[in-house]
């Protein structure tokens, strides 16, 4: 027999409440008496016991049976009449390789649906479910028990966080649609609800860990060589903590610096690591002897150097001309009639100078003043010399900027047709506007920031240059997040991308993506002789937060319901007993006589 | 004004009485009782050698005939009495109130008095409560001095804890003049706490008569069942007990053996023993069951 709302029966705490009543009713009535000698035996003791035994009447027991039954059918008992079709869904996300004395929580996890295939009928049948990437069943047919734990064995956490999926709706749907007689669900996270189908087996215990949150190197600025590594680290615990962070040259394993960190609780603390020599890629670690290892490391990989290969489609190539004396620029200037012939590939930037393409290219893409014609804005009526009457705050767009000088001679103000970010704004509108598009970032101008006149005009060189900086930081080094797809530039053939665990994948010549990024670490691109590094890696505040796992919300649907025709609830006979017994209870004490008992209750006083 | 049972047939009625004495006592003046001594009574006590001077009325002058000595016959000395009436006045006797245990006790004690002083002798009422000695009335003499006697028993409160030996005690002190005793109580006190009091009154040659009074609430107790906080009306002390049928009997038979051991006490040390519950008819009490005991002639 099973609970399906076990918390009700903490309600038989209270029963002892019923005696209270009882004991206030018998509270003793102070009378006098002539002399109490004759009550008082030989030893001085009462001729009846202090209090006496408890002696209750007849009423008391039914009432507790009465309130008994009343908790039992809250507590919604069944009974399961019988299980031959199941569903185990495993969580498998990066926070079950968290330890638990010792034992990984998935280790816990499998022990625990061993046991729960323990206790199916032999000729039953299971079906294995894994939750992350996304929620996927790991066996073509359903498997008898002892397949199903062979199939268990070999389920490992991988290095993804859980997908924000509402599970409740999730696996109830996965009941409804399988029509399973029960679904259990092991998992780390605690449980919220209660559903008399899904079950959900809660593995391990809140625990203390530290994880490094954010990796990246890179040159300081585009102008600037010299490479910085910036690293934040988060303390999931309730007490501050101090660690060494140390950045690690991932090829030979040697340590490039360090610096010990002191990180308050619940807080999140950074370093910065300048004058790194040039490695392929890099590893940040802590040394933290945490429940979670996996986030206690992250790697990066930084670009040989600032350079921006940039393909410039414009009526008016003369002023473009002048991006050429930016150091690691490198500029291929078309006719908008010939960008549709042009080979795209390697571009890391498409400039779109008074012209604009049919269609959002895959390249990150600037659009200067583009033609009404374009799929991103409608230009606004022409302004001389606007002024700046809003800005986004800290946006590396502005940055070193002062905008109050920031006048282009002629504009156009910007009316978005698409969501996006407003990063210059005047009165008549916005003059520069960004949107992230595909994983691609694009930027709208309403002015015409060319010719790059270096010093002569100076902020519209510094938000030239901003803007190239950010395009590079976007191609660039930064690492990703496990589970993100991988931009893949366009490839005039096959190449092998290989994971870090030793996988291989045939990466396709039109694939622009590569999405099975399920583990943390280094994954590298073989273009023939090119070979491009990219950091993937580990990056979940929610799931390295192991003291605060988010609950499952279990809410029991039409469709669970119907699902548990396996379970035999008997709350409605218990409701009906109690029922009965209340009757039974009013017919021995009706409620007058009950007044009357309780005023009668303190006797007497007879002097 | 005399209480309501002393109506003029019950007054009456009690004229009739003498009280008995088993011991003969020293008197002051002459009365009904007999003394150790002799005297002029008409009760013959016994003979003795003619001594010049002798009065001659009183010479038995067969025996000088037949053997030729003078004897002289010697009667009994008839005296009064003095009774002493002690009173229970401790906070026992107010259980369940003053009305239905003290009132009926001075009542037994007024008859008594009555009795005693319709009859020309001296009595003295003692009302013993705490260790130290309570208030006593003069030696009272007459009929006339009932109204004294009522006064004076209705004149206190029971109050307080009663130690029967040392209250005796000091009064005892004061006594000169051996007589009857009467002690009026409910004997709720441990056995040797009464037996000490008696033997008090029996060392100073008393004739010693005991009436115990007890309500009816203290025979039956009226509790309904379930738990109690009994508190001693005069100790205050408190015990908590469940009170049920089976404590009830027990009670009961304590009851039976304190009143027992009581009464075995008086048997063997020579005293009158009665017990008086409220709930019975004062008349009923004084004319048939003091009698049987042997207070009255």
């Amino acid at each position: 027999m099973e609970f399906l709302n076990p918390a009700a029966l903490y309600g038989l705490f209270l029963l002892p409440l019923l005696l209270i009543p009882y004991l206030i009713r018998r509270k003793p009535r102070r009378v006098v008496f002539s002399s109490l000698l004759l009550f008082i035996e030989h030893g001085g003791q009462a001729i009846a016991k202090p209090w006496g035994r408890l002696r209750l009447p007849p009423i008391f027991f039914l009432q507790l049976l009465l309130l008994l039954l009343l908790i039992l059918a809250l507590a919604e008992p069944v009974v399961s009449v019988r299980l031959s079709n199941i569903a185990i869904v495993m969580d498998n996300s990066a926070s079950m390789q968290a330890l638990e004395d010792g034992a990984a929580r998935v280790a816990l996890a499998r022990d625990q649906a061993r046991r729960v295939l323990g206790d199916l009928s032999a000729n039953g049948k299971v079906d294995i479910f894994t939750i992350v990437p996304q929620l996927q069943k790991i066996n073509n047919e359903p498997v008898s028990p002892s397949d199903a734990l062979g199939l268990l064995a070999g389920v490992e956490p991988d290095d993804l966080a859980d997908t924000p999926a509402n599970y409740g709706d999730v696996l109830n749907q996965l009941t409804a649609n399988q029509k399973y007689e029960r679904v259990y669900f092991i998992t780390d996270r605690p449980l919220r609800g209660q559903s008399d189908v899904i079950r959900v087996l809660t593995v391990g215990k809140p625990r203390d860990n530290l994880a490094i949150t954010a990796f990246s190197v890179s040159p300081s600025s585009l102008v600037n060589r010299r490479l910085e590594a910036s690293v934040e680290v988060a303390n999931y615990s309730g007490q501050d903590q101090r660690v060494t962070v140390t950045i690690r040259d991932d090829g030979s394993g040697s340590a490039l610096a360090s610096r010990e960190l002191k990180i308050p609780a619940r807080r999140t603390a950074s370093a910065t690591f300048q004058g790194l020599s040039e490695k392929p890629y890099y590893t940040a670690e802590i040394d933290a002897t945490d429940a979670l290892t996996l986030d206690n490391r992250q790697y990066a990989v930084a670009a040989n150097a600032r350079s921006l290969k940039i393909l410039a489609i414009s009526p008016r190539p003369q002023a473009l001309n002048s991006l050429r004396m930016i150091p690691g620029i490198s500029l291929t200037i078309v006719a908008p009639e010939e960008y549709q012939q042009t080979d795209r590939s390697g571009f890391g930037l498409e400039i779109f100078h008074y012209s604009a393409p049919a269609l959002l290219p895959l390249n990150p893409s600037l659009l200067v003043l583009p033609p009404d014609s374009n799929p991103v804005v409608k230009l606004g009526n022409p302004i001389t010399r606007p002024v700046a009457s809003g800005w986004r705050e800290s946006h590396p767009l502005n940055r070193y900027l002062n905008l109050t000088l920031f006048r282009p001679a002629y504009a156009r103000p910007l009316v978005p047709q698409t969501a996006g970010e407003t990063i210059i704004e005047t009165v008549q509108g916005p003059v520069a506007f960004t949107i992230e598009h595909q994983g691609k970032r694009l930027l709208v101008l309403g002015f015409d920031p060319f010719p790059y006149l270096g010093r002569e005009n100076l902020p519209m060189s510094i938000f030239t240059l901003n803007f190239l900086d950010w395009f590079i930081s976007a191609s660039g080094t930064k690492g990703r997040a496990t589970g993100e797809p991988v931009a893949l530039a366009a490839a005039p053939r096959e190449s092998i991308l290989t994971t870090p665990r030793g996988g291989k994948h045939v990466v396709k010549p039109a694939s622009t993506s590569f999405t099975k990024t399920f583990y943390q670490g280094i994954y590298q691109l073989n273009r023939g002789s090119d070979r491009q590094l990219l950091a993937i890696n580990y990056q979940s505040a929610s799931e390295s937060d192991l003291q605060h796992s988010k609950p499952i919300e279990l809410k029991p649907t039409e469709s669970a319901i119907q699902g548990g025709s396996t379970l035999f609830s008997f709350w409605p006979y218990l409701v009906l007993a109690s029922l009965l017994l209340f009757i039974i209870e009013w017919f021995f004490v009706p409620p007058v006589n009950r007044r009357q008992l309780l005023a009668a209750a303190p006797g007497p006083k007879l002097s | 004004m005399l209480p309501e049972p002393f109506t003029p047939e019950f007054l009456t009625q009690l004229e009739t009485l003498r009280l008995r004495t088993r011991k003969e006592f020293l008197g002051s003046h002459t009365g009904s009782y007999s003394s150790p001594r002799r005297g002029t009574s008409l009760e013959f006590a016994d003979y003795r050698r003619y001594s010049p001077g002798d009065d001659l009325r009183y010479l038995d002058w067969g025996i000088y005939a037949r053997t030729d000595r003078l004897y002289i016959k010697v009667f009994r000395e008839e005296v009064d009495l003095f009774a002493y009436v002690f009173i229970d006045a401790s906070a026992s006797m107010a259980f369940p109130s003053t009305q239905e245990k003290f009132l009926p006790a001075t009542h037994i004690a007024l008859a008594l008095s009555y009795v005693i002083l319709a009859n020309h002798d001296h009595v003295k009422l003692h009302l013993l409560h705490g260790e130290s000695m309570g208030p006593a009335s003069p030696f009272y003499r007459g009929r006339r001095r009932m109204a004294d006697c009522v006064r004076f028993a209705t004149s206190l409160e029971p109050r307080g804890l009663l130690d029967l030996a040392g209250s005796l005690g000091e009064h005892l002190k004061k006594l000169r003049r051996p007589g009857k005793a009467i002690l009026i109580s409910d004997f709720l006190m441990p056995a040797q706490s009464y037996q000490r009091g008696l033997n008090l009154l029996r060392a100073l040659n008393l004739d010693i008569a005991v009436i115990q009074v007890l309500s009816r609430p203290e025979i039956d107790p009226p509790f309904t069942n379930g738990g109690l906080n009994l508190v001693d009306s005069e100790t205050q002390g408190e015990i908590r007990l469940q009170w049920s049928a089976r404590a009830r009997q027990e009670y009961r038979t304590k009851l039976a053996h304190h009143n027992s051991e009581l009464r075995s006490f008086c048997h063997q040390s020579g005293i009158h023993y009665s017990i008086y519950v409220n709930d019975r008819d004062l008349s009923n009490f004084v004319f048939a069951t003091l009698p049987a005991i042997g207070l009255f002639k």
